[in-house]
């Protein structure tokens, strides 16, 4: 389709006045970060900088715990990724290659486990945690929020193993694999993508999460993770928005990077459910 | 030959049988069902327990109290709950409606094809990848009552003589709130919909324009129709994320002012946590589980198996 020179340059002026409205609150994220408290406080607001405080990281870096919480979050969501892809993998294979009892059922199960409210399964979580003594330990992360992760993985990777044909295995266990050996030899190693769409995107969910770490974590600091650490840091009364912005690019970057170089993964993920 | 030898090696528990592959299937899955048993349906078997308990706060193992009624009868004749079922209807309805609006246009933006349109299409779906705190982080000093960009733009633009107080009124909490859920909603319906946008084959759109279609034609008679599904599906997937988040409410205005904002998970989490009402909490919970599977099995009917 050819396009005239105005058309063209309409739709680049679209394009590009979409994304400044798109983009602008995180460039006045960092523009927050890198402006002095004078020019905060002051209106009309400062655009860019006089004298960008490219120190603030720095700054921010060493007055808060961040590499802690940073740290505490890679934990939890290490921890829930690799747990629910251990039970998730090999879930998403039996209900792909072996027709079960039941299997609708855990359709309808995936489904509802998909509506259940984070507010909601808190409530008996939090009674459970607390009389096996786990409250303020990490584990009730890795353990709350494989509750999230579990259904949709199991889900998504019986998807994928559904596009990888059958007859590849029946060729491997002609050839004398055990039907063990076929799925880990020759399917998984084929169903890679889709093993990392999978397990990025459940990193990114549990990465997000924020109400599970505030019931369990919020009396235990040196467990606390990147979303509870950064919201400490808003004051009842004050509230340092150059520091705290400061300290919110540190915890975006490593989830906006995952998106910027692996959007093609988490893409996939994420429209994998819906376009049957 | 093969096979006797094979027979006479046949190890007792051999899963490569044809009669034990079933065995293989439920064994392979087991793992999976006892997590989701330990940590999902026991977890609300508990708290659907728990909601026809007159209990504060709950002690595993403890003596049960009696079965009442007492936490639904509450809620029916209590205003904050009617309250917190229309603030929710509001802001699922804003809400989606908004991510739905910009989402769409922002993928059939995208759908164009032009130079830098990987990068563009990377920026227009940037916020999904900021995390839900980070957002609220931004636009709250946005939404600032004395040196906020937003209040101040609202000055400049001519809509009020003085800075919105975001905090204290309940209409502006209410919209502040919209706002940044659409933001951060928003690139989701986009990244859907432009995978459903780029799998209708390009021949359509060319015989179309052969038969003389217009641009809205084409739009409305062969894009319309094939995104329907995706944007079904996509449009419930939406309105059970409002419905159900808690971080974004819960740190920009916490429900507040005067319970404004306060949709049914934030009066969930506050009964319990703020107040020790488990048992009031669990029935609020429960009730939201209830509505979230009705509405969209209306929504979605005979084709509700495509959310999966």
């Amino acid at each position: 389709m050819r396009r005239t020179f105005a058309q063209s340059l309409a739709l680049y002026a679209t394009v590009i006045f979409t994304l400044l409205m798109i983009l602008f609150p995180v460039y006045w994220l960092l523009v927050t970060a890198l402006s002095t408290t004078d020019e905060l406080y002051r209106l009309p607001p400062t655009f860019w900088p006089a004298d960008p405080q490219w120190d603030i990281f720095a700054r921010v870096w060493a007055a808060k715990p961040i590499l802690m919480w940073l740290w505490n979050s890679m934990l939890a969501a290490v921890g829930s990724v690799a747990l629910s892809m251990l039970v998730s993998v090999s879930a998403g294979y039996a209900l792909s290659r072996y027709s079960m009892r039941g299997g609708a059922t855990m359709g309808l199960f995936v489904l509802t486990a998909k509506m259940l409210p984070a507010t909601l399964l808190v409530i008996p979580l939090f009674s459970i945690f607390s009389s096996f003594g786990l409250i303020g330990s990490l584990w009730t992360l890795v353990l709350a929020h494989s509750t999230m992760i579990i259904p949709f993985a199991t889900w998504m990777l019986k998807g994928y193993f559904d596009t990888i044909p059958k007859e590849l295995e029946q060729a491997a266990m002609v050839d004398g694999c055990s039907p063990i050996g076929a799925m880990v030899r020759v399917v998984l190693p084929i169903a890679t993508p889709g093993l990392a769409a999978t397990a990025l995107y459940a990193f990114v969910l549990s990465w997000a999460d924020y109400a599970y770490a505030r019931t369990f974590l919020v009396n235990s600091p040196d467990n606390w993770t990147a979303n509870l650490g950064i919201t400490t840091m808003q004051g009842e009364y004050v509230t340092y928005w150059n520091d705290i912005s400061a300290a919110s690019v540190f915890i975006a970057l490593p989830i906006i990077a995952i998106y910027l170089f692996l959007e093609r993964y988490l893409v996939g993920g994420l429209t994998a459910g819906a376009e049957k | 030959m093969t096979d006797t030898v094979r027979a006479g090696r046949r190890k007792f528990f051999d899963l490569a049988r044809p009669s034990r592959q079933h065995l293989l299937g439920y064994i392979l899955i087991a793992p999976a069902v006892l997590m989701v048993a330990a940590i999902i349906v026991w977890p609300l078997i508990l708290a659907i327990d728990l909601s026809f308990q007159q209990v504060k706060i709950p002690r595993l193992g403890g003596a049960s109290r009696p079965f009442s009624l007492s936490n639904y009868t509450w809620l029916f004749s209590s205003e904050e709950f009617w309250l917190a079922c229309w603030v929710t209807l509001k802001l699922v309805v804003v809400v989606t409606a908004g991510s739905v609006a910009v989402g769409l246009s922002t993928a059939l933006l995208a759908n164009n094809r032009f130079r830098g349109r990987t990068v563009a299409r990377l920026g227009m779906a940037l916020p999904w990848a900021v995390p839900e705190i980070i957002a609220v982080v931004i636009f709250a000093w946005m939404f600032d009552t004395s040196f906020g960009l937003f209040g101040w733009l609202a000055i400049q633009l001519g809509f009020s003589d003085q800075m919105i107080p975001w905090v204290s009124s309940s209409t502006a909490a209410f919209w502040a709130v919209a706002i940044t859920m659409v933001w951060k909603g928003f690139p989701f319906v986009s990244i859907m919909c432009l995978a459903g946008l780029q799998s209708i084959p390009s021949d359509y759109y060319a015989a179309a324009k052969v038969d003389g279609a217009s641009v809205f034609q084409r739009f409305r008679w062969i894009t319309m129709p094939l995104l329907m599904p995706v944007l079904g599906v996509t449009l419930v997937l939406t309105l059970l994320w409002v419905f159900r988040d808690f971080s974004i409410i819960k740190v920009l205005t916490g429900g507040g002012p005067l319970r404004s904002t306060q949709t049914l998970s934030i009066m969930t989490y506050d009964q319990a946590f703020q107040y020790h009402n488990f048992g009031r909490a669990a029935a609020v919970g429960v009730l939201t589980l209830v509505i979230c599977i009705i509405a969209s099995l209306l929504m979605l009917g005979r084709r509700s198996k495509s959310i999966y």
